[in-house]
């Protein structure tokens, strides 16, 4: 059987909506990609870009970004200032060409258990065959 | 538009510093904030001046930025406004720095005035320093010709060296060997008022020849920056750009924008770990260079601060491996800043893209993903 190649994942999950989605996933038993880890954060806005190029340089193949959906936000804000930063990096990234594809920013709802499992799993399939981040196996790069 | 020309100003310095000089003496002002040559003679320095003997030793023009004006500003408000009223004579990429860290409450801006500078560019503090009386000749006849040569590069590309579209109260342009004053808001023409000075003449000369210097600064900027899009693509390009980087930080801590009292990458966050978190790392790389996030800490900056990058060129001043770091934040400060449709230093009331939103916009960044 030929090697597949299984991503690396990290999402970063908003306290109130995401994180309570992919909670919901689990329960529901659907099925989320088995190599996404997940890092609560209490806001998708808590996400320093740097987050995001950290994991990137030391050779993860995707990052995933959820949080509420636009004026869902518990802290009512927070995700529209994310979505400016988001926006900021990638126009970063794709100015130098440093593979925009691994980055993703999406809005999930606490309710939406079937959404987080979707959006996971697509992301996932993307990044497969996207293939495996150049950064990995370089160690003069960090 | 119409200002005060005073004609016959050879040294534009003198004609500065008897201007001060008045507005001191007429208790406008009760302090200036003025770059000054050190006494040894090859470098300057900004003082806050109070008394007018002292004030006779400034050169509001000095050809290198030896610190830049915001920069050494920022200590003075620490604790508040001011309680007096100064004027800060500074280059427009200065000012507009300035007004950077007022939106990030970083400066108060209260009782401050500005007297912004024509600004021909200035050379490398590294070239100056070695023969500081070849370059004072040589910059001397800079603001005749305007020559691009053996200027900072950051100066050659520079789109913003005169009033364009500045945060200042009062301007002083050079043609022709006059001074050209003009000002430019309510608080500006309370002051050229009070030297007993009236809008009368005629500045077309002096615009023309503004907007033909800025064509051709134009055509440089455009040339320079696909250039470097060229040189910065892809991973391995941006190595090769930052490859003789010795990550000494010294182009964050000359920075004017970059105002954390500690840097996220000096924090004991991300330099204080069990090293376990290092061979951990080695597993998928096989191996990590130390220091550690070189690159990280470069993508970073840009993402901190390159919305507020005036591209004053004082980072690439201060790197000692001579990489044009300057440069590619200011290419990628016009980018970002381009996207967001904002200039730094415009204006004190247009907030930095990130302190800000907008309910509905960059939809195309929400579950978009870039297809390979």
């Amino acid at each position: 059987m030929a090697q597949t190649f299984e991503p690396n994942l990290i999402g970063f999950l908003c306290n109130w909506c995401s994180y309570a989605a992919a909670d919901l996933a689990g329960s529901n038993k659907l099925e989320v990609p088995a190599n996404l880890a997940t890092i609560r954060v209490m806001c998708s806005s808590r996400v320093d870009p740097i987050f995001i190029l950290n994991a990137y340089l030391r050779g993860i193949d995707g990052v995933i970004i959820a949080g509420c959906h636009p004026g869902d936000c518990h802290y009512q804000t927070g995700n529209y200032y994310a979505r400016r930063r988001f926006a900021l990096l990638s126009k970063i990234l794709k100015t130098f060409n440093l593979d925009p594809h691994r980055f993703r920013l999406s809005w999930i709802s606490a309710s939406e258990g079937q959404r987080f499992s979707q959006v996971t799993k697509e992301f996932a399939e993307s990044i497969q065959k996207a293939g495996p981040n150049p950064l990995r196996k370089k160690p003069f790069i960090d | 538009m119409k200002g005060k020309i005073i004609k016959n100003s050879d040294n534009i310095n003198t004609k500065i510093r008897e201007i001060l000089e008045s507005l001191i003496s007429k208790q406008i002002f009760d302090a200036v904030f003025v770059p000054v040559r050190v006494p040894t003679g090859e470098s300057f320095t900004y003082l806050l001046i109070k008394d007018k003997n002292i004030l006779k030793d400034c050169i509001p023009l000095p050809p290198i930025m030896s610190v830049q004006g915001a920069r050494a500003f920022k200590d003075l408000t620490r604790l508040g406004k001011l309680k007096y009223k100064i004027l800060c004579v500074m280059r427009p990429c200065e000012i507009r720095a300035m007004i950077e860290l007022s939106k990030l409450r970083q400066v108060t801006l209260e009782d401050v005035s500005f007297l912004s500078l024509d600004c021909p560019g200035v050379y490398q503090t590294a070239d100056y320093i070695i023969e500081p009386e070849k370059y004072d000749k040589s910059f001397s006849s800079l603001l005749e010709k305007w020559e691009p040569e053996g200027l900072r590069p950051n100066c050659r590309v520079c789109n913003h060296f005169s009033n364009q579209e500045i945060n200042s109260d009062l301007h002083i342009g050079f043609y022709d060997q006059s001074l050209i004053l003009v000002p430019l808001t309510k608080k500006g023409e309370e002051i050229f008022t009070s030297l007993g000075f009236e809008s009368t003449d005629d500045l077309a000369d002096w615009e023309n020849r503004k907007n033909e210097l800025l064509r051709r600064r134009e055509e440089i900027r455009n040339k320079t920056f696909t250039e470097l899009h060229n040189q910065t693509n892809g991973m391995e390009g941006l190595e090769n750009f930052f490859k003789g980087c010795i990550n000494c930080h010294n182009c964050m801590r000359v920075c004017p924008i970059c105002y954390c009292r500690q840097c996220f990458f000096e924090s004991t966050d991300q330099l204080r770990r069990e090293s376990e978190d290092y061979l951990i790392r080695t597993e998928k790389k096989g191996g990590i260079r130390f220091p550690v996030d070189r690159m990280l800490f470069h993508l970073g900056r840009m993402t901190h601060m390159s919305l507020s990058c005036v591209g004053c060129g004082v980072c690439e001043d201060g790197c000692p491996m001579d990489i044009p770091v300057g440069q590619i934040f200011n290419f990628i400060g016009d980018e970002v800043q381009k996207m967001f449709e904002y200039l730094p230093g415009r204006d004190k009331d247009e907030p930095i893209p990130v302190l800000t939103y907008k309910e509905d916009e960059l939809h195309e960044y929400e579950d978009a993903q870039e297809t390979k």
